[in-house]
């Protein structure tokens, strides 16, 4: 059976063009074999001979015209579109010649049309340089036939002029035999070309006027150069010597791959030299950031040793040259900008930069996988006590480039203002091993001792609340904002080691700095633990469990991290607001810290699905998705080891969509068809408002999956709550994706100021959260 | 169980397909078949930029080269006229040589630098001349999971 219903045959779209031929071909033969003969006697044989080169470039024309490709578009395949499809917006501007031209969205074909692009309803395609679709060819006229059809109209016009003055002339010279043969057959080709005349004519004037302003007849007809200046055009000559001289253009349909020898693509694969160039920064899953810092950031590590120094300086550093009071300000600064959620373009928000305790050597930082070497590189690190670890082939001990992105100074911020003199040593050596580990890191995992071991001191560390936020999280994400603090590792939590004292976590603020320097670590605890709940939320260790992305992350645009980082900060704020609250309570909470019990929710099912990364089409990433992150904080300290198996299951119902997170955000129907297998997951109280939001959770990247699942480990008490406030969160991310995070973010907070999540970091440690 | 699987995949090393990087047209002169040289940051990790927007640019030029309306093109078509376009089953048109040009060089460029980096250029025509597509592979056992899979998976490659 033939394929789709659009190829079954329709006689009907051929009457128009059988009609045209026939009327073509018949009165030009009856022509030729009634009139020609007494004309070539009669005038000069020249005349047959000059109709029939114009006859014969009419049918030339005509064929091309009707046979030739107009430049037919092939649909996109599904990898292209695949970040396009559901979010995208409808309209993609791009500027030709200074010119604002919009272009659209082809859902038959997925992809944006090119400028002058339009889609064929009868044909179902779309054609490049789309003129109109011509019903007496039976083809579209676009960029590669244009020239033809434009000829075929001219020579047309020329064959009908001449046809119907000859034929006149022959009349004429046989008026008084008009009821023989010829003349009668000559009267009817001269009336039959008396009655196109006008049309085609008129139709030949039109593109003539077209060609002369370099515009085709879909623009000319819709307008859209009415009184504007179109950019297209060439000039009158220009024009006119594009139409007539240009080459003709290839076709694109019926391409076959050629058969090029396969390159055969084998790895190891050659990897840019990283020293001297920008360098993205990953998160490893286990909460241990290692990130591929740039070469400034990397400097800031060196930084950071240095910085011991001026510890002891006010966090808010007067503007001074001195290395030190730039490694402050970049601190305070780098706390400003992580609040204000700023995402440098080019360092992914989610640097994820925790410095590693040297005290946890044993945890294991990753539950999983692969890159579990940091705890070697680890232990190794804190043997060496203030050694510096190279990063990469650097010894980054050189001086610390202030002048960077703030993910630089996220950096610089954690270990300097967290960390006592001997903490910040280690701060600084796990931190510079992290960086080894950068790459190596990718996928993180969290292992299957989360809860124990996995006491990411990176999560503490990362004072960029973002950063421990996002180790809980996504390894990928870790935003900027580095103001947080994680929550101590002080905070005692049960089962984790963490010996670590929390109080190396950072707090970004100066004034807690300075508190936190001047106090013997352990005193900290309590101390730092009240502050840390509000970084707990960034310990949710649980996300290490999935399998991570972060490189994933780091895809995301701009305004996902920003969201994140928004969200983050407000956790903070708020947490910190509670840990004055919460005090020494939070900090026994600890304890308890994972309740990962029955959510089975693997967070890592959906990452499965999870956007391979930003497309380069990628519209606007939902914020939502970023804010859901954020409120993640929930740890869930069992969750690696139950992740691996329930991975797969929760995979199949919590992934959904093919497309990721935009299907989520687009179609209803993927809401309601996503909410369905979530529905086991998440609270009864859950499913009333969240379908549009739930749905979104599956269809994310893996990131917002296990965001989800975080938000339902949490105590059950609070469940609702935080749960809620998330799909608030979500629903309104989720709507206002072309917007920043801040509404995301704004909604989420608030809800979860009460409750106190234990989260668990990657490295193991739980942190109370107060959400 | 997830380190299981990592295991066994870490036995095989091949390289699988982690994801595709687009490089769109240029649109900012008109119609004209250009490639936007900006350098996408997915790729930022896999291959110097440099080599990636030569390659471009050096595109960019074969294509202005095909487009281009000097006296070949008008002499091609006149014939084309002239002989009522049967000429077209029998002769290549220009820019159907440059763009085998074109092909050529692309292929040369997989072979000698994109596939040592665990990338693969296609040919736009494949995709209507809308856009080039960079398939970014990585090593599917150093990574140990397609789920990771990511166009900054170097980490995994490097193993």
């Amino acid at each position: 059976m033939p394929n789709s219903v659009g190829k079954r045959f329709k006689p009907t779209k051929y009457i128009p063009v059988s009609t045209a031929a026939t009327l073509l071909v018949g009165s030009t033969t009856l022509f030729f074999v009634f009139t020609c003969p007494w004309l070539t006697k009669a005038i000069s044989p020249a005349v047959p001979l000059y109709n029939g080169v114009v006859f014969l470039f009419v049918l030339a024309n005509f064929s091309m015209a009707t046979f030739m490709d107009p430049g037919i578009f092939p649909r996109a395949d599904e990898d292209e579109d695949k970040d396009d499809d559901f979010r995208a917006p409808l309209y993609k501007n791009v500027e030709i010649k200074g010119i604002q031209v919009r272009m659209k969205w082809c859902a038959t074909c997925h992809f944006y049309r090119p400028p002058r692009c339009s889609h064929c309803s009868v044909c179902d395609t779309c054609v490049e340089d789309f003129d109109h679709h011509c019903p007496w060819v039976n083809n579209c006229i676009g960029r590669r036939n244009y020239r033809y059809f434009f000829l075929f109209l001219l020579s047309l016009s020329i064959h009908m002029v001449g046809v119907f003055s000859f034929g006149l002339l022959f009349v004429l010279h046989h008026m008084e035999q008009l009821g023989t043969l010829h003349t009668t057959v000559t009267l009817m080709v001269m009336c039959i070309a008396g009655l196109f005349f006008i049309p085609v004519v008129g139709l030949t004037g039109f593109h003539m006027v077209l060609v002369a302003r370099g515009r085709t007849t879909n623009e000319q007809v819709t307008g859209k150069f009415r009184g504007g200046v179109n950019p297209f055009t060439r000039g009158c000559c220009g024009n006119i010597k594009y139409v007539l001289c240009a080459p003709l253009a290839p076709r694109y349909t019926g391409v076959d791959p050629r058969k090029k020898s396969p390159v055969s693509i084998q790895p190891p694969f050659i990897r840019p030299d990283l020293s001297d160039k920008l360098i993205s920064i990953r998160v490893n899953d286990n909460g241990i950031h290692t990130s591929i810092l740039r070469s400034k950031s990397k400097i800031s590590l060196d930084g950071l040793a240095l910085d011991e120094k001026g510890l002891d300086t006010q966090p808010p550093l007067p503007p001074k040259a001195d290395r030190y009071t730039q490694l402050k300000s970049q601190l305070t600064s780098s706390e400003d900008s992580s609040l204000s959620g700023k995402t440098h373009p080019s360092t992914p928000a989610m640097y994820k930069y925790r410095p590693s305790f040297g005290t946890i050597p044993k945890v294991h930082y990753h539950a999983a996988g692969e890159k579990i070497e940091m705890p070697d590189k680890t232990s190794a690190i804190l043997e060496e006590g203030r050694c510096h670890v190279d990063y990469r082939s650097e010894p980054n001990l050189d001086l610390p480039d202030y002048r960077n992105a703030p993910l630089h100074r996220a950096f610089q911020s954690s270990p300097l203002q967290l960390d006592s003199y001997p903490v910040n040593s280690r701060s600084l050596s796990l931190k510079q091993a992290h960086q080894r580990k950068d790459k190596s890191q990718l996928p993180e995992t969290v292992t299957s001792t989360p809860y124990k071991s996995v006491f990411s001191p990176n999560t503490l560390s990362s004072r960029n609340g973002s950063l421990s936020y996002d180790s809980l999280l996504n390894p990928s994400i870790s935003p900027a904002p580095v103001a947080e603090c994680m929550a101590h590792p002080g905070m005692p939590s049960v089962g984790i080691h963490s010996p670590y004292l929390p109080t190396k976590t950072c707090h970004v603020r100066g004034p807690e700095l300075q508190s936190q320097r001047q106090q013997v670590p352990p005193s900290f605890s309590p101390v730092l633990g009240s502050r840390g709940l509000g970084m707990g939320r960034s310990q949710s260790p649980h996300p290490q469990d999935r399998d991570p992305s972060p490189v994933r992350y780091d895809n995301l645009s701009k305004t996902i991290m920003a969201s994140i980082q928004e969200r983050k900060e407000m956790e903070e704020r708020e947490k910190f607001q509670l840990l004055h609250h919460g005090g020494h309570s939070q900090a026994q909470d600890s304890g308890m810290f994972d309740s990962p019990s029955g959510y089975g929710l693997p967070p890592s099912a959906c990452y499965s699905d999870g956007p391979r990364g930003p497309s380069s089409r990628g519209p606007t990433p939902p914020a939502y998705g970023g804010s859901r992150d954020n409120l993640m904080g929930v740890g869930v300290v069992n969750y690696g080891p139950r992740t691996p198996m329930l991975r797969s299951s929760g995979g199949s119902s919590l992934v959904r969509a093919p497309r990721n997170s935009s299907s989520s955000l687009h179609t209803d129907s993927n809401m309601q068809g996503s909410r369905a297998p979530e529905a086991p997951y998440r609270s009864p109280a859950h499913q009333p408002n969240h379908s549009p939001a739930m749905p979104h959770s599956p269809s994310y990247t893996h990131q917002k999956l296990s965001f989800i699942h975080a938000l339902e480990r949490t105590d059950s008490p609070r469940l609702g709550g935080p749960r809620d406030a998330m799909m608030q969160s979500k629903v309104n991310g989720q709507t206002d994706y072309h917007l920043g995070p801040n509404g995301s973010s704004a909604q989420g907070t608030p809800s979860r100021h009460s409750n106190v999540k234990k989260v668990t970091g990657v490295g193991g440690t739980t942190y109370e959260i107060s959400v | 169980m997830a380190t299981e699987f990592h295991n066994l995949q870490e036995l095989r090393h091949s390289a699988s397909l982690a994801t595709k990087v687009f490089i769109q047209r240029d649109y900012s002169e008109g119609t004209v078949c250009r490639f936007q040289t900006k350098f996408p940051s997915e790729l930022d990790s896999r291959i110097e930029r440099t080599l990636l927007e030569d390659t471009v640019k050096t595109l960019n030029t074969y294509y202005a080269e095909a487009e281009k309306m000097g006296g070949q093109s008008y002499m091609e078509g006149c014939l084309a006229c002239a002989t009522a376009y049967i000429i077209f089953l029998c002769m290549e048109t220009h820019y159907e040589k440059v763009l085998k040009k074109i092909s050529g060089y692309i292929q040369e460029q997989n072979e000698k630098i994109y596939a040592p980096r665990g990338l693969l250029l296609t040919d736009p025509i494949e995709r209507g001349m809308r856009v080039m597509e960079v398939s970014v592979f990585e090593d599917r056992g150093s990574s140990g999971s397609s789920l990771s899979s990511s166009a900054t998976s170097g980490g995994s490659a490097q193993r």
